[in-house]
């Protein structure tokens, strides 16, 4: 007997489509394209994008620097260990159904339209002030639909493995890598 | 000879007495028992190759070059990371090194339920006994424990549970604690240092990087179609064929019903990509007030048994440590931000105990998408469920026996304990939905299951489909049930009687 309460949330669909939201919003997300206008990035980082545009890296850094976490002693940001940069390169090598899946998934994370619509918030995730990013991402995180819970683990995936793979993070943590004799 | 995509010009064009597609425990030893007697042997294999000196004991090294999809391949919704190898040698290349013979109650189910023949633990025992030799399992002496494993030995030992060292398979470790980013001293007696080279030794043929994409079958040829794939950018470089009338997939339980299903093969019984088990995997953080070096020194060399089929039912649970490197204890930490940071900056004190579920009433399925890749579901069972919280108390009373001051659980909404009295409380609370949880698997298995009755199991019990003379399956997609352990010497054992099989029958095979 399978558990009715939880057959049907693990059951089969595209990553993000697991439920008739999650379809809705992705295919809502088409008509709420990220546009980059306005958007003032560096030529060397904007020459380095293979996958994500100007107004997606800024999405990109702007949550992973939330994600990761900012303490005040030093330790370097995410911004700092190039996670949007690393995120960017990984994305670009990955399945295309990843790939298509991210660049929705920024689109509906950030949009006004939507975060209107999840939470009641006229701003974009990029604009908020970054305690009301943080209540954001709770959000996401602890939401009762299941596609901003999958989405939310989507970029924490993507934000914590760019950042702890890093050796310029291992010092905090008190970790030295591995002693291999050769 | 092993042959990687950079040393290749223009399309291959191959024939040989068997084509065997994956080259991981089931393809690996599958490739050593055929080029040994004799045959002619084309290994296939989409990973990349890598000598030994090469593993770097980085997360991303390892995660870049050595997993599927960096360590990040996952059910649909993400609900489960599923952790897969994809290089030569495959998930025995990652993996770490318990090695363990097939519980006896297992495979009577295998013999009374699905008719699975000459699988009896009578009859694989010369088999695990000659692998168990071949790749020198033995058990760690005392002193050799880590930290992360002591939690499991002591605390175990000190609530009266059953528990013991496990099995390993290596020679001369030198305790660097890297087994889950190839063993950069070959230390560890995995497919890619034992049955890989002894099966070049015997004159096979291995190409790496190289993806099987279909299989045709024309009389009793058959045919591998695939792509040559470059190694920095994944994309194809060129393409291949290679004949045979003998094909063996081993592609792993997630991929090779995707080969099945593509090519449209095999699966007169519906059956080819149902039925995937996980061996469903929660861990329990402990933090201790002393240092417990989470990725110092042998990574898993320790478990409890107690609770596996302890009802009879054929479920349950056990407790194994686990390497918590960085990156998978980051993932596995609940929450983000600054919370979340400040429990990475306790890392150094972590103690980190997996929970692994036999299943008895959860499935999953593995189909094609629309870009012909795994498509992955799984539907948990309310008995594993319960399975899984009991297993997460009973190890949280572990931890707490070895010393831990505090034992946090995976939960998505931080849950976390200081004794013993409000677990069972607070897991009633807790949440257990898709992504409230964090869930794994490093065993999947199942997706083409053995059995002799044709319209409910894909292979029979010599791994031979039942639908395809010459067609084979072997790895760990053919086991009928959940195993309850870690699987590789079941794989390994499978794989070894079936090649045996195949030789000893090659002319009826292919006439
Ligand atoms: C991190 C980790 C730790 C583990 N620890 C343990 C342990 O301690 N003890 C234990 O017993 N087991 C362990 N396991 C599990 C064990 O290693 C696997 O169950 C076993 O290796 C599976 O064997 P297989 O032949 O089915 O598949 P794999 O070993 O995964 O091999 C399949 C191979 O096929 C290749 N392939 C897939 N598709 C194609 C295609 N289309 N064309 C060409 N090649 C293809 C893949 O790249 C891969 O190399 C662990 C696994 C992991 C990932
Ligand atoms: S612990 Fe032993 S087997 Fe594992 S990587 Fe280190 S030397 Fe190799």
């Amino acid at each position: 007997m399978l558990n009715p309460g939880i057959n049907d949330s693990y059951s089969r669909r595209r990553f993000l489509k697991q439920s008739t939201f999650g379809v809705l919003a992705l295919s809502a997300s088409r008509f709420f394209p990220v546009f980059d206008s306005g958007v003032n990035l560096p030529p060397q980082i904007v020459g380095q994008l293979r996958f994500f545009s100007p107004k997606e890296y800024l999405i990109v850094e702007a949550m992973a620097d939330r994600m990761i976490g900012k303490l005040n002693d030093g330790a370097p940001s995410a911004s700092q260990v190039d996670v949007p940069l690393r995120a960017d390169k990984f994305l670009s090598g990955a399945d295309p159904e990843i790939q298509e899946q991210f660049h929705q998934l920024l689109t509906v994370f950030n949009a006004p339209a939507f975060t209107f619509l999840f939470d009641f918030r006229l701003s974009s995730f990029i604009n908020m002030k970054p305690e009301d990013q943080d209540t954001y991402l709770e959000d996401w995180m602890t939401s009762i639909i299941g596609f901003r819970r999958t989405g939310f683990q989507a970029l924490k995936r993507v934000s914590l493995s760019m950042f702890y793979t890093e050796s310029r993070s291992w010092k905090e943590i008190g970790f030295e890598g591995f002693d291999a004799p050769r | 000879m092993i042959i990687e995509s950079k040393d290749i010009s223009k399309p291959v064009r191959e024939s040989a007495d068997v084509c065997i597609i994956g080259s991981g425990c089931g393809g690996g030893a599958s490739a050593k028992i055929l080029a040994e007697a004799g045959k002619k042997v084309i290994v296939i294999e989409e990973g990349g190759y890598f000598k030994t000196d090469e593993f770097e004991s980085t997360e991303e090294f390892a995660f870049s070059n050595l997993y599927r999809q960096r360590a990040g391949q996952a059910t649909d919704n993400l609900a489960v990371t599923v952790l897969q190898g994809k290089c030569v040698g495959g998930s025995s290349t990652v993996n770490w090194t318990t090695s363990l013979r097939t519980p006896d109650f297992v495979l009577e189910q295998w013999a009374k339920e699905f008719g699975v023949k000459g699988m009896r633990t009578k009859d694989l025992d010369p088999y695990f006994m000659r692998i168990e030799k071949y790749l020198n399992v033995h058990v760690e002496p005392d002193e050799n424990h880590n930290l992360q494993n002591r939690i499991i030995l002591d605390g175990a030992k000190k609530l009266g549970y059953r528990a013991k060292a496990t099995g390993r398979n290596t020679r001369d470790c030198a305790k660097i604690g890297a087994c889950g980013f190839g063993c950069p001293i070959g230390a560890k007696m995995s497919v890619n240092v034992t049955y890989i080279p002894d099966a070049v030794k015997a004159g096979a043929t291995i190409f790496s990087e190289f993806r099987a994409d279909k299989i045709e079958v024309t009389g009793s040829q058959k045919k591998v179609l695939g792509a040559i794939v470059d190694r920095l950018t994944q994309k194809q470089v060129s393409d291949f064929v290679i004949e045979a009338p003998i094909v063996v997939v081993s592609a792993s339980s997630i991929f090779s019903p995707v080969l099945l299903l593509k090519s449209k093969l095999a699966n007169s019984s519906g059956q080819v990509g149902k039925h995937l088990t996980f061996h469903l995997t929660s861990a329990l953080l402990g933090t201790f007030d002393r240092s417990m070096y989470p990725s110092s020194g042998i990574p898993q060399s320790a478990l409890c048994d107690e609770f596996l089929n302890k009802n009879g039912d054929g479920g349950g649970f056990w407790m194994e440590a686990v390497p918590a490197t960085p990156t998978l204890a980051a993932l596995a930490i609940p929450g983000f931000g600054g919370e979340h940071r400040k429990l990475m900056q306790k890392y150094p004190s972590i103690g980190a105990t997996i929970v692994l579920v036999k299943e008895i009433d959860s499935e999953g399925t593995v189909t094609v998408n629309d870009y012909g890749r795994p498509s992955i579901s799984y539907d948990l069972g309310s008995r594993d469920l319960d399975y899984l919280k009991q297993g997460l108390k009973a190890t949280a009373e572990v931890q707490f026996a070895a010393g831990a001051k505090e034992v946090l659980t995976l939960h998505a909404r931080m849950t976390s304990f200081k004794s013993l009295d409000d677990i069972e409380k607070k897991l009633a609370r807790a949440d257990w939905g898709p992504n409230e949880i964090a869930l794994y698997s490093a065993h999947p298995l199942g997706t083409c299951r053995m059995g002799e009755d044709a319209r409910n199991s894909v292979v029979d019990s010599h791994c031979q489909t039942h639908d395809v003379k010459g067609l084979f399956v072997i790895d760990g997609s053919v086991t009928p049930t959940s195993l309850g352990v870690n699987p590789q010497i079941t794989l390994l054992a499978i794989s070894e009687k079936s090649a045996e099989w195949i030789v000893e029958n090659f002319n009826r095979i292919v006439g």
